[in-house]
């Protein structure tokens, strides 16, 4: 997609879950290729925002468009979102290959997936990602051997498997140590550049300001910031997340 | 613990007792009449078992390899139906509504037992380890399917959210992420079905389904006893070995 684009427009998007709005007339805008991290406090409305645009959580006012329509909710999801779970969501006990080639489920019919043979040039494929990804020598270890930092990888490898128009990843490197979180994020800046919208929850502002082109600030639900990165008062971000 | 709790156990032991003794009354099992023409029974019979015939081992041998294989095969047909009947009593694989539905139809498979869903068999196919051998397979679909949707309904459901939003089906989803992620369990649940049904397998003879139930039913009514023992010893020894082997393979599966 070209770089630019609009791919995510909400406004006055809300959502009400157990007679407490979670989100509240939030307006949102996303462009391919932009990185947009998405802080705020726990609680405040962030992974719901994500959930919502990637089609497990109707939203119940306001307008979503993803990618030119509003985004499916029903039936199977729309491969061109790709959603990373806060603890992953990767299956353990497979290899890092055939987590990544998960991706790939959308383009692959019935009887091969019952088989678990994939079309020759999805392993091609997955092999060249986790090659791009420098985890191309664990493709045949299971996931629950490999360290934090290379199941982040193997979690953007499926994602990338999809062939994502929009990356979304929850509290992405939150449970990372500072070396390997940066190392995580600048294999996301790699994917953005590609066109790719990237929009992550974090409650890291220094690395936030550093990575994303622009930063929205959730508080209670609402927006209370919404700022290209370099412009953030980070006081007030501190004011929002104390 | 309060005095009224302490009191209301007081209640519930004595009314447990009286209830218990009610009821061994009912059974005749306080009959002392009863109890000692029964305790001659026995004596009698047990004197009757010893020495056990070994003249029989060939023809009970063959007939607990038959019970092995019924209970094998029947294991196995058990556990190829369980795995989509469990995938449709899965709150997560398939949906409240469908799990509800196909959690009733397990209810109902494991409400008959495996003897008398052998008896549905010698009708429908004929006398003979093929009835008995469908006879385990439906008993198992029905207590496999329930072990297995139990414990698909265990798994992560940010792993399965995950894989669902690559785009998969739920078809996809339970081959690519529930099945690997139960795999163990899946398999220990199957040796643990196994094992029990090569004991279920042992009476299935009683009702003309094969294996070595014929032998022990036919050695008791005509009042053979030291064959029956002859038979009893060799389905145990069978049974020890089974065990014997499970838990070799259970450890080596819990191991890796």
């Amino acid at each position: 997609m070209d770089a630019g684009t609009p791919t995510i427009e909400a406004r006055g998007l809300g959502i009400t879950f157990r007679g407490r709005d979670v989100l509240v007339d939030v307006d949102l805008q996303a462009r391919a290729g932009e990185i947009v991290m998405i802080a705020g406090r726990s609680g405040g409305g962030k992974t719901t925002l994500l959930r919502a645009i990637k089609g497990i959580l109707q939203p119940q006012r306001g307008h979503l468009s993803v990618l030119g329509a509003p985004p499916r909710v029903d039936g199977r999801a729309d491969p061109r979102i790709g959603f990373i779970p806060q603890q992953l969501g990767l299956v353990r006990a497979e290899t890092v290959l055939a987590n990544t080639l998960t991706g790939a489920c959308s383009r692959t019919g019935l009887l091969r997936s019952l088989l678990g043979r994939f079309a020759p040039e999805e392993y091609e494929r997955a092999h060249a990602i986790l090659d791009q990804l420098g985890i191309g020598e664990y493709a045949q270890l299971p996931v629950r051997m490999l360290s934090g930092g290379q199941r982040q990888r193997v979690a953007i490898a499926r994602s990338l498997m999809q062939q994502p128009s929009i990356l979304l990843a929850d509290e992405f490197v939150s449970q990372l140590d500072l070396v390997t979180a940066r190392e995580i994020l600048e294999v996301t800046r790699a994917i953005a550049r590609r066109g790719v919208t990237v929009l992550m929850t974090t409650h890291e502002v220094e690395m936030a300001r550093e990575f994303a082109d622009r930063i929205v600030m959730l508080q209670d639900g609402r927006v209370a910031v919404d700022a290209p990165a370099t412009d953030v008062d980070v006081a007030r971000i501190r004011e929002v997340l104390r | 613990m309060t005095s009224r709790l302490r009191a209301r156990r007081r209640v519930l032991l004595v009314v447990t007792a009286l209830a218990f003794i009610a009821v061994l009354a009912h059974l005749g099992l306080l009959d002392a009449g009863q109890l000692a023409f029964g305790a001659r029974n026995v004596a009698i019979f047990t004197r009757d078992l010893f020495p056990p015939d070994p003249t029989v081992i060939g023809r009970v041998g063959i007939a607990i390899l038959e019970t092995i294989e019924i209970a094998f095969a029947g294991t196995l047909l058990g556990c190829v139906a369980a795995l989509p009947l469990a995938i449709a009593s899965s709150e997560v694989a398939a949906g409240p509504g469908s799990a509800r539905v196909m959690r009733a139809v397990l209810a109902f498979i494991r409400t008959i037992p495996a003897l008398l869903w052998a008896v549905v068999f010698v009708v429908a196919v004929g006398l003979g380890a093929a009835a008995g051998t469908l006879g385990v397979a439906v008993y198992s679909a029905g207590y496999l399917g329930k072990l297995y949707a139990d414990a698909m309904d265990g798994v992560d459901p940010e792993v399965i959210e995950a894989v669902r939003a690559t785009g998969a089906s739920r078809v996809q989803v339970a081959r690519l992420a529930i099945i690997p992620e139960t795999m163990h369990a899946l398999l220990t649940q199957l040796l643990f079905v196994f094992e029990y049904n090569v004991r279920a397998s042992s009476i299935l003879g009683f009702v003309g389904a094969g294996g070595i139930g014929f032998y022990l039913l036919g050695y008791l009514q005509s009042l053979q006893y030291d064959r029956l023992m002859t038979a009893v010893l060799a389905t145990f020894v069978a049974v020890m070995l089974i065990d014997a082997l499970s838990a070799r393979l259970y450890r080596w599966l819990t191991d890796a």
